[in-house]
């Protein structure tokens, strides 16, 4: 494994008073990394956010950056950046003085000011507006006003509060691309806080999935979603087919036999004969008649859904989850809502998790 | 132009307003303007240049400006603080806070001024403190001392320099010092370069309300002070009400009125530069 991590969080708790809210959370993070903290909102993502920053103080656990405790430091002693929702930008400084403040804050050398202003400047592309009033800026305009602000003390770490999340859907893409490419550029080592999957998808190293205080699943954006680990991760990041049943038969090679509404199907996962479990497959890889794998079924359909480049197939549901296809291409010809359709999934595509019993 | 319509229809809501002060306000003032400017023989600025001849009146002039300043800086500098807790404060300890800040206002200023001749007695409550802590060797009188005046107004005052302050406060977001913090700005800094230059309209409304009632406070110079000590505003009192010298008491008015306002709209336009410029 690697030496030290270079962000080190561990069990860092925090209870408001209903409820753990962060409930012993441990976190590593390498050097020049870009990790996603993903969940609803609610889940802790952002208190975690603010006792890194140290503005808010955890109940217990520590904080570790670059082998430094700075668990007890105040904020603005911990050189850790942070773009905050809103950007929090100084609405009485012009662009200029904003990128200028921690530099002048720090007391750094009048040259040195200047020269890092004018190069953030140019790295946002907002050369022209140096002397603007921040309040006369677009939202996309703040933004990179708010990323240059953070980043022009070089902090060691830089966190990022949703910051896409008051922009339209079209520009935050082109602005996900560009800060990802900024953030490589200065090999900052940067945590984003997001309730987006595909702005985490797109844009991290790593995703930490968080749900009621804990880290449920933290791996590779590819790996968590091709084999999320809980259920929780499987509904959260992507779109899924889900089916409740009772296992009725498991064979040593990691295999389960579940008995369901729409009979019995094979997935991964080690459970005992008569256990509750939630099968779980991505709808693209089900597929129409019985050439997509071993696992076959004959769900009615209920709903076509097109969607431009994909087109979804909507099936009544044996319980509250949702059963669907996502296919690009054509649809096979004869569908008609409120008739059965065969079906067929891989075994290694289907994963069973434990299902709590109400 | 249709649309700067309503914005112009908006305006006629000030109309009894206007009316009001027109009346009661304004006829009245160029009344006194009037009489201070027309002689027996016409226009004249001999009242004037009769009072400003009087060394007496210098020094009631420079006891108005002097007390006005203190009392104004006392209030600023313990009402500063109250203003950013109270904008800080959340649930029963804010309205805890504004009551104890706005409840004050209901008691009359004579009730108030003869608690403080109670209060700044040589028995009274701050005297025997200051002996008490050992700050003073022995209890003095503070009733009948400036300072006495300018704590016992300042108290008067308080709340009008707090509230504006808070008000400008609670709108400032919590997160732009936070973000100060993040950059690596100690509290001092942010203060100074964050919550100050954005606080400044409300220090400034705060100030110019503070300044010009303390200017003009009649009633507690005269029970706090008493005779031996005037201001322009106790000066004007006197001439009306026992000399019977109403063209001293025009002159006295029109003074102060000039005094207060420039002072006032001065210390706008200075402060506002000071805020654009920090």
């Amino acid at each position: 494994m690697n030496p030290a991590p270079f962000l080190d969080i561990r069990k860092a708790s925090k209870d408001f008073g209903s409820g753990p809210v962060l409930d012993g959370v441990d976190l590593a993070v390498s050097r020049g990394e870009f990790i996603s903290l993903l969940g609803p909102s609610g889940c802790g993502k952002t208190t975690l956010l603010r006792i890194i920053a140290g503005l808010a103080a955890a109940d217990g656990g520590s904080v570790t950056l670059d082998g430094q405790d700075i668990s007890r430091l105040p904020p603005h002693r911990r050189d850790v950046g942070v773009v905050f929702q809103n950007y929090a930008l100084f609405p009485h400084l012009t662009v200029a003085e904003n990128i200028a403040f921690g530099l002048r804050a720090k007391g750094a050398p009048a040259t040195e000011i200047s020269a890092t202003v004018e190069r953030f400047l140019a790295l946002i592309h907002m050369a022209a507006f140096a002397d603007r009033s921040v309040r006369a800026l677009s939202g996309g305009q703040q933004q990179r006003v708010a990323v240059a602000r953070a980043l022009a003390t070089k902090p060691k770490l830089l966190l990022l509060d949703e910051p896409f999340s008051a922009l339209d859907r079209k520009l935050r893409e082109t602005m996900q691309i560009d800060l990802r490419r900024l953030l490589r550029e200065l090999g900052t080592t940067a945590i984003f806080v997001t309730h987006d999957q595909d702005e985490a998808l797109i844009m991290s190293d790593r995703i930490a999935v968080m749900n009621r205080g804990r880290i449920e699943q933290l791996d590779t954006p590819e790996a968590i979603y091709a084999r999320p680990a809980t259920p929780f991760a499987l509904e959260f990041v992507g779109l899924s087919t889900r089916i409740a049943g009772t296992v009725s038969g498991y064979d040593p090679d990691g295999f389960v036999t579940v008995e369901t509404p729409l009979g019995a199907i094979r997935g991964r996962g080690r459970f005992e004969v008569g256990s509750p479990v939630l099968l779980g497959v991505r709808p693209e890889r089900i597929r129409f008649g019985a050439e997509g794998g071993t696992n076959v079924a004959a769900p009615v359909l209920s709903d076509i859904v097109f969607q431009g480049a994909r087109i979804q197939a909507h099936f009544a549901s044996p319980d509250q989850h949702p059963v669907m296809i996502e296919i690009s291409g054509a649809l096979p010809a004869g569908l008609a809502p409120g008739v059965p359709v065969q079906i067929s999934f891989a075994v290694e595509d289907t994963i069973a998790y434990p299902l709590a019993t109400a | 132009m249709m649309r700067f319509l309503p914005r112009d229809r908006m305006l006629w809501l000030a109309a009894p307003a206007l009316l009001y002060l027109a009346f009661f306000y304004a006829l009245p003032l160029i009344y006194l303007l009037g009489r201070s400017v027309i002689g027996p023989n016409g226009p004249t600025l001999s009242l004037f240049a009769g009072f400003f001849a009087d060394e007496y009146n210098w020094r009631v002039i420079g006891n108005t400006l002097r007390i006005a300043l203190l009392v104004t800086l006392v209030s600023l500098v313990i009402g500063y603080p109250v203003a950013l807790a109270l904008a800080r404060a959340r649930g029963l300890a804010q309205v805890m806070l504004l009551t104890a800040i706005i409840l004050p206002l209901s008691v009359g200023v004579v009730v108030k001024a003869f608690a403080w001749q109670i209060v700044l007695r040589r028995d009274g409550a701050i005297a025997k403190l200051l002996v008490a802590t050992g700050i003073w060797d022995e209890p003095q009188r503070l009733l009948f001392t400036e300072p006495g005046l300018v704590i016992g107004a300042a108290n008067v005052f308080l709340p009008f320099m707090i509230l504006p302050i808070y008000s400008v406060v609670k709108l400032i977001d919590p997160r732009l010092s936070e973000a100060g913090a993040t950059l690596g700005a100690s509290p001092f800094y942010r203060f100074r370069k964050i919550i100050l230059p954005l606080t400044m309209p409300g220090l400034i409304s705060g100030m110019a309300f503070v300044f010009s009632l303390s200017v003009s406070m009649f009633v507690i110079p005269s029970l706090l002070m008493g005779d031996r000590f005037q201001t322009l505003a106790t000066l004007t009192g006197r001439s009306f009400l026992l000399m019977r010298n109403e063209a001293l008491g025009s002159a006295t008015a029109v003074v102060l009125l000039v005094l207060a306002v420039s002072i006032v709209v001065g210390s706008t336009i200075l402060s506002r530069r000071i805020g654009r410029m920090a």
